[in-house]
């Protein structure tokens, strides 16, 4: 018998829309879901995918997919691989499980959200198909992280992280419940599939995979790598709806774009930065974060929007400058306040490791060499106390990242700006002028406070130090510390000048 | 290259024959291969295409063109999939979008 090819088929199954008769079609997809907004309801009808998939195609790739992934994991858990991985990779990796893992739990809510309101059958459709994709991710990715509770207590904040009230999980329940559970369906698809899962996810899955193979993590790269072919496939969910939100409101697609992206690269410039530019050793680095953000966002992501007839975001020039300074100092504000962190952040300002930032980086070692030089001589003098915090950085109303920006002034002098707001008579600060224009647009959207803000509320009791990290979650055993401060040894001969206060200065 | 699109591809032993596929089904273009390891970017400039015929003849009739979704970790330009063929293409403005 011969099969009927699909395309001579698939448009019986995909296209399931109908005109409801008993009820009103606001009753089954009303507005505050399905946002359909300036779009004419009946514009929908012509959405269509362009990665096309049967549900016996998918359930038998599916099933490949997994095969081949445990298989790896089966076989390398017999192996040394994990006691030999640096523990600076090793922390990219937790950090990875702890932040990543319930962000895919909170996609499949965003997915089937897309698969009852979605405004096309099709679409619908396509979105179970990422419902089952991030149950998967989900699921993957804790059995994953799992493997290494018994070795490493630090592991077990794959499952816990996104419960406590650390700042990290405050920062990212802001970022991700805007983007996958509070917005209407379109909106989603705009941010999610389109403007994080075209661009960005690229970057921690198929770009961190080539450091995590170099450092010789073969089952993180085959995990994440594995994971990345889902997101290639129901990200394509963004498109059509991009197509058809563009034509009938190009505000609006455009405002969408932004916000998700800003969001996106504040977040990844504190996860995926320090991970790729630090934590991965200086001789399995592939390429710089910069390096790796020019080839996935600059030129695939933007490519994608301006295909649509999109513009660049307004921000792109203060994003641009950013890729030079945002993750140096979150690494630093990591490692800084290290014992609030579920991984053992390295320093990686060795010797070897400084040559390499200057190169990749020709600003870093004016901007960022001379603080760590002080930390340095803390190291080598014993005075650890003066390296661990006492106090809390400020954290931004929007991003919820440490205010740590460096800009070049007119004075040519490097200084950390505050970009602060008035609003309803409290005043906000913010890291950049990028997020304190998305706060003020989106400013009766409900804004998770900060951690900062709990404390100055008084929330957080005692407000001390300890109080702060009971607050978080933080217990003795899994607080971050760096793995050995082996990096500050390169430099014990070097020359260190007293510190002289000087007037005026 | 200019308009360079085409599939990246997750580290397994058929990246090899996956690329002579695509280089036997674009014969008139250059293939540009960017291995970084555990991702290989493929890419030509304006239109890149597979086709299951020549994954077939380089890696046994067995082979699905749907088993190369479980290598595709991301791609440039816009896909298109058929049961014969996946290309991806380098889309000018889209019909709708604004000039």
């Amino acid at each position: 018998m011969t099969l009927l090819k699909r395309e001579e088929w698939q448009h019986l199954v995909r296209e399931v829309d109908w005109t409801l008769s008993y009820v009103d079609d606001e009753a089954v997809y009303p507005e505050w879901m399905s946002g359909t907004g300036k779009v004419p309801r009946e514009a929908w009808a012509k959405w269509e995918e362009d990665y096309k998939v049967s549900y016996p195609e998918y359930v038998a790739t599916q099933r490949e997919k997994e095969s081949s992934a445990y298989a790896v994991k089966a076989a390398l858990q017999r192996s040394t691989a994990w006691e030999n991985l640096s523990e600076g990779w090793k922390s990219s990796t937790k950090m990875h499980f702890g932040g990543v893992t319930l962000v895919e739990s909170e996609a499949v809510l965003a997915e089937l959200k897309m698969a009852r309101f979605g405004l096309n059958g099709s679409w619908r459709n396509m979105a179970v198909f990422g419902a089952l994709d991030e149950i998967r991710h989900a699921q993957i990715t804790l059995f994953f992280g799992h493997e290494f509770v018994g070795k490493d207590p630090q592991y077990d904040w794959t499952q816990k992280m996104f419960h406590t009230n650390d700042w990290v999980a405050v920062s990212l329940r802001n970022l991700f419940d805007g983007m996958m559970v509070t917005s209407n369906v379109v909106d989603i698809a705009i941010q999610l599939p389109l403007t994080f899962e075209t661009g960005f996810t690229n970057l921690q899955f198929v770009a961190l995979s080539a450091d995590a193979l170099e450092s010789g993590d073969v089952n993180f790269a085959n995990m994440i790598s594995s994971i990345q072919t889902d997101e290639a496939r129901h990200a394509q969910q963004g498109g059509p709806t991009l197509e058809i939100l563009v034509e009938h409101d190009p505000v609006r697609a455009q405002w969408v774009i932004d916000k998700a992206f800003w969001g996106s690269a504040r977040a990844f410039a504190a996860l995926t930065g320090p991970a790729m530019d630090y934590y991965t050793p200086v001789e399995h680095r592939k390429q710089s974060y910069r390096e790796f953000m020019e080839e996935w966002i600059i030129d695939q992501f933007v490519r994608t929007i301006e295909d649509y007839g999109l513009k660049k975001p307004w921000f792109w020039d203060e994003f641009m400058k950013g890729l030079d300074t945002w993750h140096h100092a979150l690494h630093m504000g990591l490692w800084y306040w290290r014992p609030t962190l579920w991984w053992k952040p390295t320093a990686a300002v060795s010797k070897d490791d400084r040559d390499w930032l200057r190169e990749k980086y020709p600003n870093w070692e004016k901007v960022y060499g001379d603080k760590w030089d002080v930390i340095i001589d803390n190291v080598n003098r014993g005075d650890m106390e003066l390296t661990l915090p006492e106090t809390l950085p400020w954290l931004c109303s929007m991003c919820h990242l440490p205010c740590c920006v460096a800009t070049l002034g007119y004075d040519n002098r490097w200084r950390v700006r505050d970009y602060p707001l008035k609003h309803n008579g409290v005043t906000y600060h913010f890291c950049t002028a990028g997020c304190r224009q998305i706060w003020w647009k989106d400013r009766d959207n409900l804004n998770h406070p900060t951690v900062i803000d709990r404390f100055l509320a008084g929330e957080i009791q005692p407000m001390d130090v300890g109080g702060i990290l009971g607050y978080m979650g933080l217990t003795p055993d899994v607080m971050g510390d760096d793995p050995d401060y082996s990096w500050a040894a390169d430099y014990k001969d070097r020359l260190i000048v007293p510190r002289v206060p000087v007037a005026g200065a | 290259m200019d308009h360079p699109v085409g599939p990246v591809l997750r580290m397994c032993d058929e990246v090899e024959s996956v690329v002579a596929a695509i280089r036997d089904d674009n014969p008139d273009i250059d293939i540009d291969v960017v291995d970084r390891g555990s991702y290989v970017r493929v890419q030509g400039p304006g239109r890149v295409r597979v086709t299951e015929a020549s994954l077939q003849r380089h890696l046994g009739p067995a082979f699905e063109l749907r088993s190369l979704q479980t290598m595709l970790s991301s791609f440039a330009g816009r896909i298109h999939t058929s049961s014969d063929e996946i290309s991806w293409e380098w889309a000018t403005k889209r019909e709708g979008a604004r000039a």
